[in-house]
């Protein structure tokens, strides 16, 4: 078991890419060596020991390693991307792209996330106490392709578009979410307990759960009459009746 | 600046020579007799020595590549590397930035490269990407085939004002060549409908795509221009479309060629020898093409060859794209060009258990293999229709090894074996042959055979030097290493200049751009440009004066002569 504890040395106000934050990098590693990897903050190359005091505890393979995050991180990008296994807590909040393309392993965050959290993810499971930005869950520009697989959890709001392009796995907000969550999905499942608006545009396989109120709804579902979803009945609809859509909407 | 490359295993089949060990002398940029003593020296140790490669057919710089670039971010992410002190930075793999083209042609040993079509009116920004391209030789051919002029002087029978229009687009596009796609189908397309076979009329012109080819074939002849008519055959993309593609080279016997070259070149045909009725009975007809490339002497291909994975088509032909978009469910981005052409862009994906793409992969390479004559058939993969121009080590390497398309084969939709030849095809192409279909064949398509493709005295001293010693290596069995070879030069030499050391760009010189300067008699451009005149009051959303590309657009041209006055008197 190898426990890493980061903390950040001075206030960062130019935003960092720190893709080497992740269990995969720091695994059987020294504190000196997290110490000295590489960082870009801005255009400028710098490393992880000039941001942040690291404290590295025993050692272990990236399943067995766990990294403690403490302070504020909210110009620190692409924390845990493409982590495969072990185990990432922050307290605190986090920049864009938190978790992008992870395939295993947690990420747990007290505070809130920017946008593009758990992007293009394949795998694992992330959770997002606080609030989540834009694009949660989402593929990048272009991508046909959103997550894949594994569990986001938001016990708060998230913003517009997420969970775009999704292919699989499963999205849940606790919160309310902003317009057009599962635009253009391709599968996987999206459950959102608050409010939000025009689910579902495009959509042409995929589940869509809203508990709460939809403010507006797009004009391509057809109604399907009423279903129960695990004792709870539901109006559903499917859709995108434009794309040839097969996916699914239950509204309360 | 004076070089010498000794001990190399040279192939330059329009020389003669194969295999031998010949040393290379390099002065000024240019392949000479003999150099001086003081003359820098490579010793290329009995590796493999072959001219720079020459590409005629590639989509490298204009509005749909860029059109490309713009609709598929996520194509730029895949092929991203930081700038270095020399390079400047990559980005992208179907649709490279403008300095990843030059810099990974040059990786490769290529050093002269063809963009396939640009419209006239957005040739300014096909020249402005080219400018920008690093290292390689390049140029653009100009697509006339859909022009309204093209088709008003084609109907009028008028050669004269045709050729004086053709003169006239080559300057205003500081272009290289005739680029015919689809024609007739460019101008239907605006009206939401396409062409369906060589005589289909086109609305409001009243001629034929079989007009325009011929007339266009016999204008070439006329100008004496130094490439042959390039065309994108009519319905390619539809099942059935190869009964269209052996009349299109039919077409070539009326005309003569006015140069020790083909009359007609037909490109990508891996798109355009499909048989079947529909995409349940589609199979290859790439035999019935070879077979009658065998028994012609005027008529040239490219492969076009499909690579698995991702690509991203883009042409002129506006109907076909909308048809593969539809099919596809992808992405579109549609162009019209006012009275040129249409075009159209869309991301493919080519997979090896789908039944379609494992028989269109077996076309580029039955075309090759059944194909006597290593002249007639180039290596290409229609960049980046059937796959990105880094690929062609893997399409040498297909070709070279029998045992390695044998293995390729096993991981294939199963209908490779009923609808395609490929699976009983043993031919395996030699060092000289793919000399021939990536240098030789190219310069000489190209009517650039007097200073590229070769390595003979008066050349331009742009030579590749590969990592294999042809005498110690079986390329059947070896395949893995050919490809490696072949995708990192240990030396690419330009214009004298080493500019990749194993595999990596050591300087970026500007290449030179190739246009075409040919003279008709001033009164036919007269008489034409009246018309013309009229098009841009009626029609053009631009003005005359807005239209040509000047000479600003090129700071290293390379002109070429050519017209019906010979170039001395004008």
């Amino acid at each position: 078991m190898q426990t890493v504890t980061l903390k950040p040395i001075k206030e960062i106000k130019i935003s960092v890419e720190a893709e080497n934050i992740s269990p995969d990098k720091f695994a059987g590693k020294t504190e000196k060596d997290i110490q000295s990897l590489e960082a870009w903050m801005g255009n400028q190359k710098t490393t992880l020991g000039e941001l942040f005091s690291v404290k590295a505890e025993g050692s272990g393979a990236a399943a067995d390693t766990k990294i403690v995050m403490d302070g504020n991180f909210s110009r620190i990008k692409r924390i845990g991307e493409g982590m495969t296994a072990g185990l990432i807590i922050i307290k605190g909040n986090v920049d864009m792209h938190l978790g992008a393309k992870m395939s295993g392993g947690k990420i747990s965050v007290t505070g809130n996330v920017d946008s593009w959290a758990g992007r293009e993810m394949k795998g694992g499971e992330l959770i997002i106490e606080g609030n989540a930005g834009y694009y949660l869950g989402a593929g990048y520009r272009g991508e046909t392709c959103g997550m894949r697989g594994g569990k986001i959890t938001v016990l708060g709001n998230a913003l517009d578009f997420l969970g775009e392009h999704m292919c699989g796995g499963e999205i849940i907000v606790k919160g309310n979410a902003g317009i057009l969550p599962g635009l253009s999905n391709n599968g996987g499942k999206i459950v959102i307990e608050g409010n939000t608006s025009r689910p579902g545009s495009e959509m042409s396989k995929g589940t869509i759960i809203i508990n709460g109120l939809v403010d507006e709804m797009m004009p391509v579902f057809k109604a399907e009459g009423t279903e129960a979803v695990d004792g709870v009945t539901y109006r559903k609809y499917t859709g995108d009746v434009i794309v040839n859509g097969k996916g699914v909407l239950y509204l309360k | 600046m004076e070089l010498l490359i000794k001990n190399g295993s040279v192939y330059d089949p329009s020389n003669g020579i194969k295999g031998d060990k010949t040393d290379i002398s390099i002065k000024d940029g240019k392949i000479v007799e003999k150099v001086s003593s003081n003359a820098s020296v490579i010793d290329a140790g009995g590796r493999l020595v072959m001219p720079g490669g020459v590409d005629a057919h590639s989509h490298i710089a204009g509005a749909k590549v860029n059109m490309g670039r713009i609709m598929r971010p996520e194509d730029t992410r895949a092929g991203i590397k930081p700038r270095t002190k020399i390079t400047r930075p990559c980005t992208g793999y179907t649709v490279p930035n403008v300095y990843a083209m030059g810099y990974r042609y040059a990786q490769m040993g290529y050093t002269t490269v063809f963009e396939a079509a640009q419209a006239i009116m957005k040739a300014r920004h096909t020249h402005e990407e080219l400018e920008e391209i690093p290292i390689i030789d390049k140029g653009a051919l100009t697509l006339f085939g859909s022009n309204w002029p093209t088709m008003d002087f084609v109907r009028e029978k008028n050669m004269d004002k045709l050729a004086a229009y053709v003169a006239w687009g080559l300057l205003a596009s500081r272009g290289f060549g005739i680029k015919c796609v689809n024609p007739g189908g460019g101008e239907m397309w605006g009206f939401g409908k396409n062409v369906t076979g060589l005589d289909d009329v086109v609305p409001n012109f009243d001629v034929t795509p079989k007009d325009i080819i011929v007339s266009l074939m016999k204008v070439n002849e006329m100008l004496g221009l130094p490439h042959s008519v390039h065309l994108h055959c009519n319905n390619l993309g539809k099942p059935g479309n190869y009964k269209t593609t052996l009349a299109s080279m039919e077409l070539a016997k009326q005309v003569k060629p006015s140069k020790d070259r083909q009359v007609l070149h037909v490109t990508h045909v891996t798109f355009n020898c499909w048989g079947g009725t529909n995409w349940g009975d589609f199979e290859s007809k790439a035999d019935e093409i070879a077979n009658y490339l065998n028994n012609s002497e005027n008529i040239t291909t490219d492969m076009g060859q499909l690579i698995f994975g991702s690509a991203t088509t883009m042409t002129a032909d506006g109907p076909v794209q909308y048809a593969n978009a539809k099919l596809l469910h992808a992405k579109w981005a549609n162009g019209d060009v006012e009275l040129e052409d249409a075009s159209g862009v869309v991301p493919i994906f080519y997979a090896k258990q789908v039944s379609i793409h494992a028989i269109m992969w077996a076309m580029g390479l039955e075309l090759a293999l059944l194909t006597k004559d290593p002249y007639k058939v180039l290596l290409t993969t229609d960049h980046p229709n059937g796959g990105p121009f880094v690929n062609y080590p893997e399409v040498i390497a297909l070709l070279m090894s029998n045992k390695k398309r044998q293995e390729e084969i096993k991981t294939l939709h199963e209908a490779v074996h009923k609808r395609t030849k490929i699976p009983g095809i043993e031919r395996e192409l030699d060092f000289n042959d793919i000399a021939i279909m990536t240098r030789a064949g190219h310069a000489k398509v190209l009517g650039l055979l007097d200073t590229k493709g070769h390595l003979g005295v008066g050349a331009d001293a742009d030579i590749a030097i590969y990592d294999i010693k042809p005498d110690q290596i079986d390329p059947s069995v070896e395949h893995a290493k050919i490809k490696s070879a072949f995708q990192s030069a240990a030396y690419t030499i330009k214009g004298g200049e080493v500019v990749v050391k194993d595999g990596q760009i050591t300087a970026t010189p500007m290449g030179r751009t190739y246009w075409v300067d040919a003279s008709v008699p001033d009164e036919h451009t007269e008489i034409m440009m009246k018309d013309i005149r009229m098009k841009f009051k009626n029609y053009y959303s631009i003005n005359l004066a807005n239209y040509m590309v000047q000479d600003e657009y090129l700071t290293h041209p390379k002109v070429v002569r050519a017209g019906v006055i010979p170039a001395e008197v004008s």
